[in-house]
């Protein structure tokens, strides 16, 4: 196999850490796994409380055509506000008072990676707009060569001929098969 | 017409058999690359399904569920990666077993393993799906939100490593879930004057994001050069007479282990596999070979992630409440189609339940067949590069989201939902309980407000159903909680002796 190919797995659930005598295999490498953050716990339930704050606000704000007592169109989101404060505010103290949590399970970040993730999320926004502009034909070659490019790809048949290719698969499949209009 | 034939003539259709095929072949080859797991597929597919039957468009998205489950090994085996989640236990001997030159005994296994705990689970689906559903026709409003909440707190209890993250995850769909019209009175919230909000935040644009782009973007934000190589001396195939005489018993223990966790909401094959595998070696009379190489590991661990779809099929099918992450994608889907599924789906559809059990079945015989066949084949799938993959899935999510609603809003709307799955993740948050208060936060809120109106508070827990089923839901968060305070104790006092004992 190519050296690059083994992209970790990424569970999405977390494996039964109680499961005597399992070892867990989603863990990764110890070298690998990103580190605990205090100030990141903190700033994760800064964020959550600060959302629910402005979530209560805004239920209260809700304009109600017909007056039906409490139990109203603001009442759900009120008790989702107050219950996501409550939880946060718990959050926060743990962030504060506790070891930060463990975060094993995830690998590190490298600069090479946000500068490839922040090149993608351009030409996304990007491909979205020149979609509307040039329509599907033209814009998408170029975002699939683009992405290509920033991910590693070199030469003509990856840069040009494997975009041209998927386009047209991609157009056949949604346009002519699916009567999707792109 | 009778709907056990009708169901069965829903299937004769041309069609259905070009959508199993292309479900076969996006099944495996998802299973097989590590990283794309098949709720991302899934989640992926339902894009472009959406536009076709539902027979047609469950076919293609129950098949990937289905064939990712036989693909997701021969990476797990080959290279120590699990290809999916589901996989993870196969390692623990599937790979050994690999390295001692055994690689293709072990995938022949591992598919035999997987197709009987398959089609074990598809017999408890036709067995006991129609009774439970029987059973929760009779639910009013404080049932039904008794068993939303169970379901939700079930999904935080084991998919969250932090149960107030878990919680606060599940807190935050259910408020996706209240923008647009209420449900009672039709009164707009949230919305801000933008029309493409007013029929509430698109879930399948949400799921695609959290799912799809969110696992995109932690590769792309993670990915590390690595050295290791697959294995490429498969040796042996097929097994020897006593070989197929020690399958038997981690076959029964696994298929139990994957039965029960299947039935649970929200647990999946990953961790049945793990339990299976750890059960088995507690049956076995030589547990000193598991991790080493095991042919009784391998067969533990694949039946019993793999018997767990026929559970998760039945509580999704019976209940309404998604059994694993790939079920509440399928929901999505089934809720575009103008089908919820529910009790109701058994009285309503009799034909599509009998159409979605056959679909699994012959899915599951197909897989079984190009496993057997192909696994050499798929091995090279191993060496394409991943700059073909990620740029063609980035691109998939944009035009699969597109095609939903054929508004460039909703793709705006899985970008969003793509780098909050992201954030999530980096923080422990787990998308599960977002998408699951997503997807079951109408259902919870419109019942919930009805149970109070009728009968005030107390009618949440004056019927028995919902009594049990909120006691079940507080046992669900509470359990893990002081389980962990007990670790912990545990830990803090075993310390102080571990220290002593240091020369």
């Amino acid at each position: 196999m190519h050296a690059r190919r083994r992209a970790k797995a990424t569970p999405t659930v977390v494996p039964a850490a109680g499961v005597a005598g399992a070892p867990s295999a989603a863990d990764v490498e110890p070298e690998r796994a990103a580190p605990s953050s205090r100030r990141l716990e903190v700033i994760t339930a800064s964020v959550t409380l600060g959302a629910s704050v402005a979530g209560f606000a805004l239920a209260q704000a809700i304009e109600l055509r017909t007056e039906t007592g409490g139990v109203d169109p603001r009442f759900w989101p009120t008790v989702l506000s107050i219950l996501g404060g409550a939880l946060s505010i718990a959050l926060l103290l743990i962030a504060i008072v506790r070891p930060p949590f463990d975060r094993s399970d995830l690998e590190t970040s490298n600069r090479q990676g946000w500068m490839r993730l922040g090149a993608s999320l351009i030409s996304a926004v990007l491909f979205v707009a020149l979609w509307q502009l040039t329509g599907y034909l033209v814009a998408t070659p170029l975002f699939l060569a683009a992405l290509l490019l920033i991910f590693g790809g070199r030469g003509w048949k990856t840069l040009v001929l494997f975009p041209v290719i998927t386009t047209a698969l991609t157009y056949l499949l949604f346009h002519s098969l699916l009567k999707v209009p792109l | 017409m009778n709907p056990l034939l009708s169901g069965l003539e829903a299937l004769i259709d041309p069609t259905v058999f070009v959508c199993l095929g292309l479900g076969l072949v996006l099944g495996m080859l998802v299973g097989a690359f590590p990283g794309i797991t098949a709720t991302m597929a899934v989640a992926l597919a339902s894009g472009f399904t959406l536009t076709l039957e539902p027979v047609q468009g469950l076919a293609v998205l129950l098949t990937i569920y289905v064939a990712a489950n036989f693909g997701d090994r021969v990476p797990a085996i080959l290279v120590n990666t699990p290809g999916t989640p589901a996989s993870i236990a196969t390692t623990l001997d599937g790979y050994p077993m690999a390295k001692q030159g055994r690689a293709g005994l072990a995938l022949v296994i591992s598919a035999l393993g997987s197709a009987i705990g398959i089609l074990a689970s598809m017999i408890l689906f036709a067995a006991a799906a129609i009774p439970i559903a029987r059973l929760a026709l009779e639910f009013g409003p404080s049932e039904m939100f008794a068993l939303v909440l169970f379901g939700l707190t079930i999904m935080i209890s084991i998919s969250s490593r932090s149960i107030i993250k878990g919680v606060l995850s599940g807190v935050l769909g259910l408020a996706l879930a209240t923008i647009g019209r209420d449900p009672i009175t039709g009164d707009q919230r949230f919305t801000f004057g933008i029309n493409e909000l007013s029929g509430g935040v698109d879930f399948i644009a949400v799921i695609i994001g959290v799912f799809g782009i969110a696992e995109l973007f932690d590769q792309l934000l993670t990915h590390h050069a690595a050295k290791l190589r697959p294995i490429s001396s498969l040796g042996r195939w097929w097994p020897t007479k006593s070989e197929y005489r020690q399958m038997g018993r981690p076959l029964a223990v696994g298929g139990t282990v994957g039965l029960i966790v299947g039935v649970i909401p929200a647990a999946g094959g990953d961790i049945a596999g793990l339990i299976g595998w750890d059960r088995a070696k507690r049956a076995s009379k030589h547990p000193e070979e598991f991790g080493k190489g095991s042919i009784e590991g391998v067969t533990a661990s694949d039946t019993a992630s793999s018997a767990t779809l026929g559970g998760s099929l039945t509580t999704t099918m019976a209940l309404g409440i998604p059994g694993d992450s790939v079920m509440a994608v399928m929901i999505g889907s089934m809720i575009i189609w103008g089908i919820q599924p529910g009790p109701s789906l058994f009285t309503n559809r009799p034909d599509l339940v009998v159409s979605i059990t056959a679909i699994m079945v012959i899915a599951t015989l197909l897989s079984l067949a190009i496993s057997l066949v192909r696994m050499r084949g798929m091995v090279k799938l191993l060496d394409v590069p991943v700059h073909y993959l990620w740029a063609t899935i980035l691109m998939f999510c944009i035009v699969g989201t597109y095609a939903t609603t054929n508004n460039i809003f909703t793709v705006v709307v899985m970008l969003v939902a793509g780098i909050v799955g992201l954030i999530m993740k980096r923080t422990g948050f787990p998308a599960g309980p977002l998408v699951l208060g997503l997807l079951l936060g109408p259902l919870a809120e419109s019942n919930l407000r009805r149970a109070l109106l009728i009968e005030g508070p107390i009618g949440l827990v004056n019927h028995p159903i919902s009594a049990v089923l909120i006691g079940l839901a507080l046992l669900a968060i509470i359990a893990p909680i002081v389980g962990r305070l007990r670790q912990r104790r545990k830990t803090q006092a075993t310390l102080p002796e571990k220290i002593d004992s240091l020369p």
